[in-house]
């Protein structure tokens, strides 16, 4: 393989609610933007190849895997991370359910599954089982057999 | 980190193409990314020397879906989710909204493009049946040429496509169909989400005083590409619309797909259940038209 230069790319969007402008490497992943460059490190990594979900974030307000976004993608455009949902030390409600319903084990899939539940819950207030089912469908779970998950986000009521 | 290479983010066609022209430079095109981007990861041969990625999603127009009077467009940035949530696709294409709805999950249909999922021409791209029932054609651009193809001759074998090194897809064309054309889609993967295609069919039928008036078949995974199959399509016409015929029908298509296909350690679980497959869908198709 030949080596190839490359020229940094800048970059503006909107993160958690901040205006973020930087300067990276063009061949850098969102993932690997926002946990090495970042330090967010709740966005997590998985498969790498889109089937876990574990690096689920939210990219102008759709669920997209960051394992599968350049950052040169991001340009312009509004991103949300685990981090960005809780207010202030407040967790979400979303997050105090999932408490709730003992449906946190290790914890690896659950950032990724809280914001798919949140895009969903953004589109449909009071999603069914269905809809919910469909909506975390790219969410890999390990531990708790998806049962206390969707009790959780069932049961959830955001403004 | 991934493999090195340069990334732009043209805002106009004429400039991506520009870039694209440029002979000293491997480049390749991004749009949704879904395939290229861990292509990259698992270091896949088919990008590994690429030097420099034309993101088009910049690129005004190239993400709407458009309606004219006897077709309807859908532009080489549209999303698998932009096509389920699209009405004039459910009105006109219904098949092709049912595939949609089995890509991926909702995290790859927010990315995903239906134009990406054939210009690869992997086997398992599970739009490509229904596009073919439809008898859609897409527009091709480069610096000094329009053209459309029917995307059945775009399609040559597993990976390769009439597409040239300069030249990039714009749009799909599809006519509306005659409403009287009815059909179904049906994919089987290993489970349900995130689901690699085993086998797809998209069956488009219209019936006339119980005879098979018109019928239009393709077929996805189970054939090296995507394909119509044509001479089952002429088997079918004219005959009566009932069990009998289809039941003939999903006979000759296990055999068709075995002379495509060649004998394979799969077969013995593949045909039989795409020839039981196959005449349910007729079956289905025939009962909803009742
Ligand atoms: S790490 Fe991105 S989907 Fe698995
Ligand atoms: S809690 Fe362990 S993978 Fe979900």
């Amino acid at each position: 393989m030949k080596t190839k230069n490359t020229s940094m790319i800048k970059l503006k969007f909107i993160l958690n609610g901040k205006e973020i402008e930087l300067e990276t490497l063009p061949n850098k992943r969102l993932i690997d933007l926002l946990r090495n460059d970042l330090n967010l490190t709740g966005t997590k990594e998985g498969c790498s190849i889109g089937e876990c979900g574990a690096c689920t974030v939210i990219m102008n307000g759709k669920a997209v895997n960051s394992c599968l976004v350049l950052a040169g993608e991001i340009n312009g455009s509004e991103i949300i991370t685990i981090e960005g949902i809780s207010n202030d030390g407040e967790l979400h409600p979303l997050q105090e359910n999932f408490l709730k319903y003992g449906a946190v084990q290790c914890g690896f899939c659950i950032p990724g599954m809280i914001l798919s539940a949140y895009a969903l819950l953004k589109k449909f207030p009071n999603p069914d089982e269905e809809q919910i089912k469909e909506a975390i469908a790219g969410n890999l779970c390990r531990c708790t057999g998806y049962k206390q998950i969707i009790e959780a986000i069932k049961n959830t009521k955001i403004s | 980190m991934i493999s090195k290479f340069n990334y732009v983010a043209p805002n106009n066609l004429r400039s991506a193409l520009k870039f694209l022209s440029d002979k000293k430079t491997n480049s390749k095109i991004l749009a949704g990314g879904t395939d290229i981007i861990p292509g990259f990861h698992i270091e896949s041969k088919r990008f590994i020397d690429t030097e420099l990625l034309i993101d088009i999603k910049k690129i005004p127009g190239l993400n709407e879906i458009k309606e004219k009077k006897d077709y309807v467009e859908i532009g080489a940035c549209v999303t698998f989710s932009q096509i389920t949530e699209s009405d004039i696709i459910k009105q006109y294409f219904p098949l092709l909204a049912k595939a949609a709805e089995t890509v991926g999950s909702v995290q790859i249909r927010n990315r995903a493009t239906v134009v990406g999922n054939f210009v690869n021409n992997a086997p398992c791209a599970d739009s490509v049946p229904p596009l073919l029932v439809y008898n859609a054609k897409i527009e091709i651009q480069s610096l000094t040429k329009k053209r459309q193809i029917d995307l059945q001759k775009f399609l040559i074998k597993p990976y390769t496509t009439a597409l040239k090194k300069n030249e990039i897809v714009t749009k799909i064309i599809i006519p509306k169909p005659d409403p009287d054309l009815k059909g179904d889609f049906y994919k089987l993967g290993r489970r349900r989400a995130v689901a690699i295609s085993r086998i797809s069919l998209a069956v488009l039928m219209k019936k006339k005083n119980d005879l098979i008036d018109e019928i239009r078949i393709a077929s996805g995974a189970v054939t090296p590409i995507g394909t119509r199959l044509y001479d089952l399509e002429r088997f079918a016409k004219g005959k009566q619309a009932n069990s009998e015929t289809y039941k003939e029908l999903a006979i000759q298509m296990g055999r068709l797909v075995l002379e495509i296909t060649g004998l394979r350690w799969s077969s013995e679980y593949k045909l039989p259940v795409l020839q039981q497959t196959f005449y349910q869908l007729l079956e289905r198709i025939n009962s909803d038209e009742n």
